[in-house]
C-alpha cells in the first residue's frame, strides 16, 4: 500500500518547528455565523497561529428563541408544538421526552399500540437525522455525491412519517395519553378511531430494505474512500473521561467506547421487546463517530422491521381529561434522541402549564467540548471535527 | 430480551444514596437530593468520586416567587428564593440524581462547579444571564445567548414577555371544548 494513503501515518502533517525563534502573532479568524458547514448560525472566534488553532470561542444565541420562558405561558398540549422545533432534523423524537415527563406526573398508562407507533416513528426520525449527517458530513469533507444519495434516501423515510402524521419535519403527533389519530386514514369522527394508513406495513418493509441498502452503499462509497479516511481517522479524539465530564452523549459518547444508550436504560418506550446491538467505537475520533451513526441506522431499521411484525392491537389513546391539568410535582425524563440525551425537567404547580420547564438538549452539551477539543488542532481539521459532532443550532440555542 | 432493565442495581444505588444523604425525595422516578448551599461543591465531589456519577448532564435554576408576571403563581405561598438544580448520572447503569439547593434572592451567589465538572461551564453561564446568579470562581462568567448590552434576566418570574403586555395570550380560550362537544365540556 502506498504510504501516503495510510490513515495512521499522517504524511501531510510535517513538523513545522524551525531552528530560528520567530515572534509570531495570533490572527483572529471569524468563522460563521453563515458558514455552510456550521449547520445553522454558529459563530466561532478562532485564534490561529499559522495553520494551528490556539483557541476557539463559540458564540451562541443567533437562534435563541426562549422556549423555556415561552413554555411558562403555554398549556401542556401547546408545548408539544414548541418542542418539535428544537431539533428540526428529528422533530418526532423531541416530543417523546416532554410527553413522557408529563404522563409520568399525571400517572397515565399509555396503550401498548400507541407506544409501538411512537417507537417506530422515533426510529424513523433517527434514520432521517443520521442520513442528513451522512450526506452533510461527506460534503464537508469534500465529497459532493453522498448528499444527493442521502437526501433521496431520507425522503422515503420522511414520506412514511408524513403518511402517518401529516407532517414531514414537525409532526406534532403525540398527545398526552397516546397519539393523534393517523392522517390519511379516513374521516376524523369520534366513532371510528383512525389508525395507521392503508399499506403502511408493506411500504415500511420496502423502505427499510432501501435504508439497509443505502447504509451499505455509504459504507462502501464514503467509508471506503481513502481521502475520507485520512481526513477523519485519528482526528479530533474525544476520550471517555472528557466526554463524560462535558456531558457529551449519544453517538459521540458511544464512539469513545462507552456502551451507554438510554434506549436500554430507561423505560420511556418499549425497547426491551426488541433485539438490537449498540454500536460503539474504539478511538473516539471523527471516523468512529461517523461509523457509529451509520451502524445505528442499520439497527434502527431492524428495530422498525421487528416492531411492525409484532404490532399489538388496541386503542391509540387513553382517556384523559378534556382540560389537561398536571398535578403538583416534578419529574425529569430523558430519552435517546438521535443526537444524544434529550431531557425535560417539568416542575408543575397544578396549573394548566408548567411552573418551570428545563430543556436539556444534546447538541448544547456536545458542542460545549469544542474549545477544549479544537485547541492545538489544524485549521483544516476544524470543519471535519465540527461536522462529526452533528449538531443543530436549534438544539443548541433552544 | 437481552436489554432488560436491571431493577436490583437501581435499588442498591438508591439505598447507598439514602445512607449518605438525609434529605432525599424520590417521586415520579426522579431522585432528588436536597443539600445546603454551603455543601454544594463538597456534595458534587462526593457524588463524583464515591458514587461514580462522572457524567454531567445539566445545571439550571428555578425562580420561586409568589408574584409572577407570566404564567401561574405557585398554588401555595412560597418563600421567595432561587433553587439551583444539577443533574448527574453515570454511564454504566444509567443511575441519575438531581441535586438541589436553595439560595437567597439578594445577591444570589453559589460556588462554581467548573473545577469538578468542566461541562458546567456553559450551563452556569446560561443560569447567570437568565437568572442573574453569580457563580463564584467561574473562569468566564459572561453572557452566553443574549447580546452584549442586554439588560435584565429573562427567566425571572418578574420579567415581562413584551408580546404578553401588548395582547393577552388567548391560551385559556384554546383549551375550552369545541362547540359541538357540549356534553363533555369542562373539567372532568
Amino acid at each position: 500500500m502506498d504510504t501516503t494513503l495510510d490513515p495512521n501515518n499522517k504524511p501531510f502533517v510535517s513538523d513545522a518547528s524551525v531552528s530560528v525563534e520567530i515572534e509570531t502573532e495570533d490572527m483572529t479568524l471569524n468563522i460563521g455565523p453563515q458558514h455552510p458547514s456550521t449547520h445553522g448560525v454558529l459563530r466561532l472566534v478562532a485564534k490561529v497561529d499559522g495553520e494551528k488553532i490556539s483557541s476557539v470561542e463559540p458564540v451562541l444565541g443567533y437562534m435563541h428563541r426562549g422556549y423555556e420562558k415561552l413554555a411558562e405561558v403555554r398549556t401542556y398540549p401547546q408545548i408539544t408544538t414548541l418542542v418539535n422545533r428544537i431539533d428540526w432534523v428529528s422533530g418526532f423524537a423531541n416530543e417523546i421526552p416532554f410527553i413522557a415527563a408529563t404522563e409520568k406526573l399525571m400517572e397515565i398508562e399509555v396503550p401498548e399500540r400507541a407506544q409501538h407507533i411512537r417507537l417506530i416513528l422515533t426510529e424513523m426520525a433517527r434514520i432521517a437525522s443520521h442520513f442528513v449527517f451522512n450526506g452533510a458530513y461527506a460534503l464537508e469533507i469534500g465529497a459532493l455525491t453522498p448528499i444527493f444519495l442521502a437526501m433521496e434516501d431520507r425522503e422515503r423515510v420522511l414520506d412514511l412519517i408524513e403518511s402517518v402524521t401529516g407532517g414531514r419535519f414537525h409532526p406534532n403527533f403525540n398527545r398526552i395519553g397516546g397519539i393523534k389519530p393517523a392522517a390519511g386514514a379516513g374521516p376524523t369522527t369520534k366513532k371510528d378511531i383512525q389508525d395507521l394508513p392503508a399499506g403502511f406495513y408493506e411500504e415500511t418493509r420496502i423502505v427499510m430494505e432501501k435504508v439497509l441498502e443505502g447504509v451499505e452503499r455509504f459504507e462502501n462509497l464514503v467509508g471506503g474512500n481513502e481521502v475520507f479516511k485520512v481526513r477523519t481517522k485519528n482526528i479530533g479524539i474525544i476520550t471517555k473521561e472528557m466526554a463524560e465530564d462535558y456531558g457529551v452523549s449519544g453517538p459521540i459518547l458511544r464512539a469513545s467506547g462507552v456502551k451507554f444508550d438510554l434506549r436500554t436504560k430507561t423505560d420511556f418506550l418499549p425497547y426491551e421487546k426488541f433485539d438490537f446491538e449498540i454500536p460503539i467505537g474504539e478511538n473516539g475520533d471523527c471516523y468512529d463517530r461517523w461509523y457509529v451513526r451509520l451502524m445505528e441506522m442499520k439497527e434502527s431499521a431492524n428495530i422498525i422491521l421487528q416492531a411492525i411484525d409484532s404490532m399489538p392491537s388496541g386503542p391509540l389513546q387513553t382517556k384523559v381529561p378534556k382540560v389537561i391539568k398536571v398535578p403538583k410535582g416534578e419529574s425529569y425524563v430523558r430519552t435517546e434522541n438521535p443526537k444524544g440525551e434529550m431531557g425535560f425537567h417539568v416542575i408543575s404547580e397544578g396549573g394548566l402549564g408548567p411552573y418551570r420547564l428545563k430543556i436539556r438538549t444534546p447538541s448544547f452539551s456536545n458542542i460545549s467540548i469544542l474549545p477544549e477539543l479544537l485547541e492545538g488542532q489544524l485549521l483544516p481539521d476544524l470543519i471535519a471535527i465540527m461536522g462529526s459532532l452533528d449538531f443543530v443550532l436549534g438544539d443548541v440555542d433552544r | 430480551m437481552r436489554n432488560k432493565l436491571n431493577q436490583s442495581d437501581s435499588q442498591s444505588f438508591l439505598d447507598s444514596i439514602s445512607s449518605k444523604f438525609s434529605n432525599i425525595v424520590n417521586e415520579f422516578d426522579t431522585l432528588k437530593i436536597n443539600v445546603e448551599a454551603s455543601e454544594w461543591t463538597e456534595t458534587m465531589s462526593i457524588l463524583k468520586n464515591e458514587f461514580e456519577l462522572t457524567y454531567f448532564s445539566w445545571l439550571s435554576a428555578v425562580d420561586w416567587e409568589n408574584e409572577v408576571s407570566v404564567g401561574d403563581p405557585p398554588k401555595e405561598s412560597v418563600n421567595p428564593h432561587f433553587e439551583i438544580i444539577c443533574c448527574l448520572s453515570e454511564s454504566v447503569e444509567g443511575n441519575l440524581v438531581l441535586v438541589s439547593t436553595k439560595i437567597e434572592k439578594d445577591n444570589p451567589s453559589i460556588d462554581s462547579l467548573v473545577n469538578i465538572y468542566a461541562g458546567s461551564n456553559w450551563h452556569e453561564r446560561e443560569a447567570h444571564e437568565m437568572f442573574g446568579i453569580d457563580f463564584i470562581d467561574h473562569p468566564n462568567l459572561t453572557k452566553l445567548y443574549l447580546p452584549d448590552g442586554y439588560e435584565g434576566n429573562p427567566m425571572l418570574k418578574s420579567f415581562e414577555l413584551i408580546s404578553r403586555e401588548v395582547k393577552p395570550w388567548p391560551g385559556d380560550v384554546d383549551v375550552e371544548g369545541m362547540p359541538e362537544d357540549g356534553k363533555e365540556e369542562g373539567d372532568s
